[in-house]
């Protein structure tokens, strides 16, 4: 039981198992130690290649692992993301709101939220607050050619193509970070008196034998689901959809604009999401069976491309079906066994928490991974509280989106606000946003998943009434004189912003041609 | 705003340059880009740092003259007083441009920037005697040559440079002698620590490539920033 920790091995090799096998090798692997990593995959399981948004999180993920950021963006596909934008979400007659990922101007130590509510009727929050928003609106890049690698003027994430972006991670993983790839399918599992998983037998290329085992085997779950039977815990009654139709549409022409957010907008039983790469837009209906035949689901799809991209393109698509039922692992590590991707669960990608959720999770198993055996039981128990604490965060933002709408045209909108599909923590916060503005002690954990700007993006986005003056108290006066002065600020700024840099595509060409500078 | 358009003794036999450094707006310019080959006259009378092309991103480098934009310590009273003046200054209005051809390389040709402050009708060097350049246009001719070679090798060695992280950001604070104080941002220079860590093959390598010996020239050209520095000081 006293054994050191120095072999990982990773069961699957799809996004989730390339990224967990980069983060963790690129802390660990050494010449100057025994480390070593093992990724076994099978040749004969295609890798779904769904969750084609990131969080900015990704851009200090892929530099931490020492990948070139122009290399990503020539091989992956990738565009940037600098937020969400929603559609008919709150009422469903074509209004619209932004969700970016820079926080509202000053943040850090004022919150413009009470004072944006003198203005709430000119001007929507995310535009008073946030300078990106310009740039947003105008499918302009968060930055230009002379901004260096991963350095932005304004936040951003990305959007990918997986399957090339597990295909870029293979690469850096084998040739710069000393993983060893193992092509072969998995035949058996042989395990310790305690219990622990001892090795892995294969098909092809024998016995491989570790001290941990990373589970990302997607929804089979091979380790955490199949080998120990650890179940799941269904989120369902929250959150409704479990099923997506899936579409790749081509741009009409090679010069259309990419757009700057992941677009998503509310149907009658779901929404669609719309992600455009460089090459091609990524376009999905994640609905609820519940509520949504799926004749019904894939017209609503086939209308909206066709709406946004031509009959053509709609004649076209070839849609491909998934199924998933909403929720994650009752525990994510168990013995000497973490499950990281689809096998420790799965939700609706509304906030792109499927890739986020991976790079925390390896994140996490890199920096504490356990001296030897015996304490391993602890870091266990730790990540274990950890991940049910964030699944948790993430659905309560997720059904926040869905408790905000006053859509009441079908069931599917009704039922979403029905008390007992609400989780408890969430209602507790509605509650108290009643009266208070979210701010940082809404907040209780230093790396929480979504910092309380997110809230006010989404809260007063769709229309959320916070019952404050605030002028009211003495103190506020001059806060808000400050304020005003600031929303004057952020607007100079967004027109600035908007002035100078390129669009989205402009700067893609310039980084195939002329790369971007490390410095 | 420039125009160039192609020199031809047809259309440009009348036309003349103004050639003294200094006399004209053209030449009040912050910095001018400059070359590794060039550096060793560089160096004697201005810093070397390099900058990044807004268009593409890579770094160029120049000879600084002045803190701000549009400033040009070197220039006083219409006279630029340095005993080398850049070949970027001194090819003005002129630069070589590409016309496209039928097959695939296009063609070189000089070309001449019709709304230049250089050019003039009355007074400076004349281009062309009959259909013939004059020695100051074949002069020109030359310089545009030794440019492109020298930009040509510059490729060579600002990719040298930044395979090896050799670059690094730099910023001055600079306080004047009445007390207003500058920063000078934007800028990157040879990081020093690197280069001190490069191994024997690398330098062998740089040295029979003439990347080290310009290395070298642009480090210590940094003195040079105490000219500038002065001559700001005179003019307040």
């Amino acid at each position: 039981m006293n054994h050191s920790i120095n072999r990982v091995v990773v069961v699957g090799g799809g996004t989730a198992g390339w990224l967990s096998a980069g983060i963790i090798a690129a802390e660990h692997y050494s010449s100057q130690n025994d480390f070593e990593l093992y990724l076994i995959e099978s040749p004969d399981i295609p890798t779904i290649g769904v969750g084609e948004g990131t969080w900015p999180s990704m851009r200090s993920t892929l530099k931490k692992m020492g990948i070139s950021e122009t290399d990503f963006f020539r091989e992956c596909s990738a565009s940037f993301k600098q937020g969400t934008q929603f559609y008919n979400w709150t009422y469903g007659k074509g209004e619209t709101y932004s969700h970016p990922f820079t926080a509202p101007h000053h943040f850090n130590d004022k919150n413009l939220a009470p004072h944006w509510q003198t203005i709430r009727e000119e001007t929507p929050f995310a535009d008073a607050v946030c300078p990106q928003m310009p740039l947003i609106n105008n499918q302009l890049a968060p930055k230009d050619i002379t901004t260096p690698e991963y350095a932005f003027n304004v936040n951003y994430g990305y959007h990918l193509d997986a399957g090339k972006f597990a295909e870029l991670l293979r690469k850096h993983c084998v040739k710069q970070l000393g993983v060893k790839h193992i092509s072969a399918n998995m035949t058996a599992i042989n395990s310790t008196e305690e219990g622990d998983i001892q090795s892995i037998e294969t098909d092809s290329s024998g016995t491989i034998e570790g001290d941990l085992f990373i589970d990302c085997s997607g929804t089979r779950a091979l380790l955490i689901g199949e080998h120990f039977k650890i179940p799941t815990l269904s989120k369902k009654k929250y959150l409704f959809n479990d099923s997506a139709l899936a579409a790749q549409v081509a741009y009409e022409t090679a010069e259309d604009p990419i757009q700057s957010c992941t677009l998503s907008t509310a149907q009658s039983a779901g929404w669609i999401w719309d992600i455009g790469l460089p090459t091609r837009r990524g376009i999905g209906h994640v609905y609820s069976s519940q509520y949504n035949s799926e004749e019904n689901a894939r017209a609503e799809l086939l209308a909206y491309i066709k709406d946004t991209a031509g009959e053509k393109a709609a004649e076209k698509a070839s849609i491909r079906k998934i199924t998933f039922d909403p929720g994650h692992r009752e525990k994510f590590w168990h013995k000497n066994c973490v499950a990281i991707g689809m096998s420790a669960g799965f939700i609706e990608p509304l906030e792109a928490s499927a890739l986020v959720l991976v790079e925390l999770s390896a994140a996490m198993v890199a920096e504490q991974l356990p001296a030897n055996r015996k304490i391993m039981d602890i870091v266990a128990k730790r990540f274990n509280e950890k991940f049910s604490y964030r699944w948790n965060r993430i659905i309560d933002f997720i059904k926040l989106h869905y408790i905000l709408s006053k859509r009441a045209d079908t069931a599917y909108w009704v039922d979403n606000c029905r008390a007992d599909s609400v989780p408890e923590s969430l209602q507790e916060l509605i509650d108290i946003w009643h009266y208070q503005v979210p701010w940082h002690r809404d907040c209780y954990h230093i790396d929480e998943m979504f910092p309380s700007a997110s809230f006010q993006y989404v809260l007063y986005g769709m229309d959320f009434k916070t019952q404050i003056n605030p002028m009211s108290r003495r103190a506020d006066r001059e806060a808000g004189m400050q304020a005003q002065a600031m929303f004057v600020e952020n607007s100079k700024i967004a027109q600035r912003l908007a002035a100078s840099m390129p669009t989205n595509r402009e700067l893609i060409n310039k980084i195939y041609k002329y790369g971007l500078q490390k410095i | 705003m420039s125009n160039y358009v192609v020199l031809s003794p047809e259309t440009h036999h009348d036309t003349r340059v103004l050639t003294e450094p200094g006399k004209t707006q053209a030449d009040v310019v912050q910095f001018a880009m400059t070359h590794p080959l060039e550096f060793r006259n560089i160096q004697a009378c201005y810093p070397i740092f390099f900058s990044k092309s807004r268009d593409t991103g890579e770094f160029f480098p120049l000879a600084l003259l002045g803190f701000e934009k549009n400033e040009n310590l070197f220039i006083t009273q219409g006279q630029w007083h340095a005993s080398y003046i850049p070949m970027m200054i001194e090819r003005q209005p002129f630069l070589v441009g590409y016309q496209q051809t039928a097959d695939e390389n296009p063609n070189p040709v000089v070309s001449i920037d019709i709304n230049s402050p250089k050019i003039s009708d009355n007074e400076g060097q004349r281009l062309f005697e009959g259909n013939k350049p004059t020695d100051y246009m074949k002069g020109i001719m030359a310089k545009l040559e030794a440019l492109h070679q020298g930009h040509e090798h510059g490729k060579g060695f600002i990719s040298a440079l930044t395979d090896n992280d050799l670059l690094e950001p730099f910023s001055l604070d600079i306080t004047l002698n009445n007390g207003t104080s500058n920063q000078l941002m934007g800028f990157y220079t040879i990081n020093e620590h690197k280069l001190l860590e490069l191994d024997g093959d690398t330098l062998a390598n740089f040295n029979q490539k003439g990347y080290l010996q310009p290395i070298y020239m642009a480090v210590a050209s940094y003195a040079r920033i105490r000219d500038l520095i002065d001559k700001k000081n005179a003019l307040i």
